[in-house]
C-alpha cells in the first residue's frame, strides 16, 4: 500500500497552550481512518496541520508534496470539508457547479448533478433558501465529485439527521471511494462508522493514543464480565476501565492473554466506543 | 438495511456465511453475479476491505469466479459443494451436541418428528 499521508513528529501551540505534542500517523491508500477524540483534543488542528492551513513543527507529507510550500499543487488531488464550511448564502446551486468547474480540474460535474438529483436540492435554489442539512449536502455534492486522492472530513454529518448521515456514507461509499484514495474522518458519532472505518487514531489531549487497524484493535482488547470471585485477580491486570453495575463487574484489557483472561469471567469484544471510552480514561486515574 | 452484525465474529466472516446461506437457500443462483463490492460497503455501511476479504473466501473455496470487468459469479455446482459442506459441518460441530441434548430431555424420535409436523 502506498503511503498518501504521513505526519512526523508534529507540535503545535497557540499561545502558550500546547495543543499538538509530537503527533505521528501515516495514511495508505485503501484507508479510511477515523480521527476520533472528545472535544478540544487537537482533532480538527491535526487536520488543518496537514492541509497547510495553519504552521507547525515537525514534517508534513501529503502525496510527497510540503502541505505549506507546494499547497496549490497538492490541493489538486486534496480535498475537504471544515465543521463549519460555510457557502455564500446569494449564490445558486447552478452557479456553484459552474464555480466548481472554473477553479478546480479534477471536478466532475456530471458526478455532482447526479448526487443532487438524488436531493431535494434543485438547481435554480439559492443557499439562503436551503436548509442546514441541504447546506451540508450540497457542499458534499461539490466536493464528493472532486477525483481527489485524499479526502479530509472534519465532522462531516454534524448536525444532520440519521437518513441523510446515512445518505452521506452511502455515497461516499459507493461514488467516492476506491483502493487507491483515503479518507481521514473526524467524528464523535463512532457507533455509526465504526464499521466504515478500517483503521482509527484515538487523540487525547494533543496526543495520539492509540493508532491501530480496527481488525487489529478487535485482537488487542478484551471486555471481561468478572466473576466475583476473580474481581482481585483481574485488578492485578490492571484494567484500562471498570464498571461495576448491579453486581456485575465489566473490565477492559488492552493485550493480556485471552487464556488468562478466560479464567476470569465471560469474554466478550468490545466496540470502538469502548476501547475509545477505556484509552480517555486511561493514566487519568 | 444494514444487518445487525454479532460483534463476537469478524464481519466478513458473517458475511461470508450469509452469502453461502443464500446460495443453499436458492436466493442467489449459480451462474448469478454478487453485488459488487461498492455495493455491498454502501448497502451495508461497511469498509469495501471487509466485503474484499468475504468475497476472496469464496473465490479461494471455488464458490465464486471473477470474470474480468464483470465481477464475480457463482460457479456451476456451488450449491451442491456448500451443501456437502454445510451438512459436514452439521454432523460434525452441531450434531453431537443436539444429539446430547435431545437424549438429556428423552425425547423419542416420534415427539421430535411430530413436533416438526405441527410447526
Amino acid at each position: 500500500m502506498s503511503e498518501l499521508i504521513s505526519v512526523n513528529n508534529v507540535s503545535k501551540s497557540f499561545g502558550k497552550k500546547q495543543v499538538l505534542s509530537s503527533v505521528n500517523f501515516t495514511v495508505s491508500a485503501g484507508q479510511i481512518v477515523g480521527l476520533v477524540g472528545p472535544n478540544g483534543a487537537g482533532k480538527t488542528t491535526c487536520l488543518q496541520a496537514i492541509l497547510g492551513l495553519i504552521d507547525c513543527e515537525g514534517d508534513i507529507s501529503v502525496l510527497g508534496l510540503h502541505p505549506k510550500k507546494e499547497r496549490v499543487k497538492m490541493l489538486n488531488d486534496v480535498t475537504y470539508i471544515a465543521d463549519v464550511a460555510i457557502l455564500p448564502t446569494w449564490l445558486k446551486v447552478s452557479q456553484a457547479l459552474t464555480y466548481m468547474q472554473d477553479i478546480h480540474k479534477n471536478f466532475n460535474r456530471e458526478k455532482a448533478d447526479i448526487f443532487l438529483a438524488k436531493t431535494n436540492i434543485l438547481l435554480t435554489d439559492k443557499v439562503k433558501a436551503l436548509s442546514k442539512g441541504m447546506v451540508t449536502q450540497l457542499h458534499l455534492a461539490l466536493i464528493l465529485a472532486i477525483d481527489a486522492k485524499v479526502l479530509i472530513l472534519d465532522e462531516p454529518t454534524l448536525g444532520l439527521d440519521i437518513l441523510t448521515r446515512r445518505q452521506f456514507y452511502t455515497h461516499l461509499l459507493e461514488d467516492f471511494y476506491n483502493e487507491d484514495k483515503c479518507i481521514v474522518i473526524t467524528t464523535h458519532q463512532i457507533e455509526e462508522i465504526e464499521h466504515i472505518l478500517t483503521d482509527v487514531a484515538f487523540i487525547r489531549q494533543g496526543e495520539i493514543v492509540l493508532a491501530q487497524s480496527t481488525e487489529a484493535i478487535r485482537d488487542r482488547f478484551s471486555l471481561v464480565a468478572v466473576d466475583n470471585e476473580h474481581l482481585h485477580s483481574a485488578e492485578a491486570l490492571s484494567p484500562l476501565f471498570k464498571n461495576s453495575m448491579m453486581g456485575l463487574t465489566t473490565m477492559l484489557f488492552d493485550q493480556q492473554d485471552k487464556e488468562t483472561l478466560q479464567n476470569l469471567g465471560k469474554l466478550t469484544v468490545p466496540s470502538l466506543a469502548d476501547v475509545f471510552v477505556g484509552m480517555m480514561n486511561k493514566e487519568m486515574n | 438495511m444494514t444487518p445487525q452484525w454479532d460483534p463476537e465474529k469478524p464481519i466478513y466472516l458473517q458475511l461470508y456465511q450469509q452469502v453461502v446461506t443464500r446460495i443453499l437457500d436458492g436466493y442467489i443462483k449459480e451462474g448469478e453475479a454478487l453485488p459488487s463490492v461498492r455495493k455491498v460497503a454502501a448497502e451495508y455501511q461497511l469498509n469495501p476491505i471487509t466485503i474484499s476479504k468475504a468475497y476472496q473466501m469464496l473465490q479461494d473455496e471455488h464458490v465464486v469466479e471473477k470474470q474480468r470487468g464483470k465481477g464475480l459469479f457463482v460457479l456451476a455446482g456451488a450449491q451442491e459443494l456448500m451443501l456437502n459442506r454445510e451438512r459436514e459441518r452439521f454432523l460434525v460441530q452441531q450434531w453431537p451436541e443436539v444429539l446430547m441434548q435431545i437424549s438429556r430431555l428423552k425425547l423419542s424420535a416420534e415427539e421430535l418428528l411430530s413436533n416438526k409436523v405441527e410447526g
